[in-house]
């Protein structure tokens, strides 16, 4: 139908995913030797270009957005564990509104397809 | 992934959290006992901490749990005391090995991270809320 849902499903599926590893983050916070994770999100825009009908149009071609676990080796305490609270919070609240502005973009894509069937 | 493992994880941490804030209660509750069921002045307790793989949890996602209840085996605080009941000959007294501070700072720390999985819980609710605001346009 449209590369759009696809887009807009990784992105949803990509966020709710780092939010379970910040939480897991935040959890773990005062765990001695615990080493913070975070995910990597692939190159979304990588190729993403319009239809080609002519030569000289540029290609669309969507490739699905992976995410991709990594450990962070910031500076470690004693306890050898290198959770920063602040840093996960504040990465926790942008990561909401990112998954937050997805649902409604996907919302209004929906909407958007409601109102062509009506009419 | 279950979504609801975002909950699962910031329970344990409250879970722990709290448990770790008992903890602190008891020491600072006993920073001046002298006299215990295992004989001698009360010992300091710390909790020991370590991320695991929830049971419903793959493993890139983890909660947190107290493992054990660890004694402190530093030695007490002697205080020059003559007339206290457990002083003994020379008129020392042995106290816990408590530093109030200490423990005032670990009860902050535990407050904030406790304070940071009611965030993260109120967060994942928020998200949840708003992906089932799909449904009804």
């Amino acid at each position: 139908m449209s590369d759009g849902f696809r887009i807009l499903e990784d992105l949803i599926r990509l966020t709710n995913m780092r939010h379970g590893v910040i939480a897991s983050n935040i959890a773990n916070v005062d765990t001695p030797n615990y080493k913070a994770r975070e995910v990597k999100f692939g190159q979304i825009f990588e190729g993403m270009e319009l239809k080609a009908t002519n030569p000289k149009h540029l290609k669309n071609s969507y490739q699905d957005l992976s995410g991709e676990i990594v450990t962070k080796t910031t500076q470690e305490g004693v306890d050898k564990n290198n959770v920063n609270l602040d840093t996960e919070v504040a990465k926790m609240t942008e990561n909401a509104m990112l998954y937050q502005a997805g649902i409604s973009m996907l919302s209004i894509k929906i909407r958007m397809f409601k109102n062509a069937l009506r009419r | 992934m279950n979504s609801f493992i975002v909950f699962e994880i910031s329970a344990s941490a409250l879970g722990a959290q709290g448990q770790r804030m008992n903890v602190i209660a008891s020491n600072m509750a006993n920073a001046h006992s002298t006299r215990t069921q295992e004989g001698g002045p009360y010992r300091r307790k710390d909790v020991v901490f370590s991320s695991v793989v929830l049971d419903s949890c793959p493993g890139e996602f983890k909660g947190v749990k107290v493992v054990d209840i660890a004694t402190d085996n530093t030695p007490f605080k002697m205080v020059y005391d003559p007339g206290h009941p457990d002083a003994d000959k020379d008129g020392h007294v042995a106290m816990p090995n408590i530093n109030i501070i200490e423990e005032m700072v670990n009860m902050m720390m535990a407050s904030r991270a406790y304070e940071a999985s009611v965030s993260t819980f109120n967060m994942s609710k928020a998200m949840f809320m708003k992906t089932l605001e799909l449904g009804r346009l």
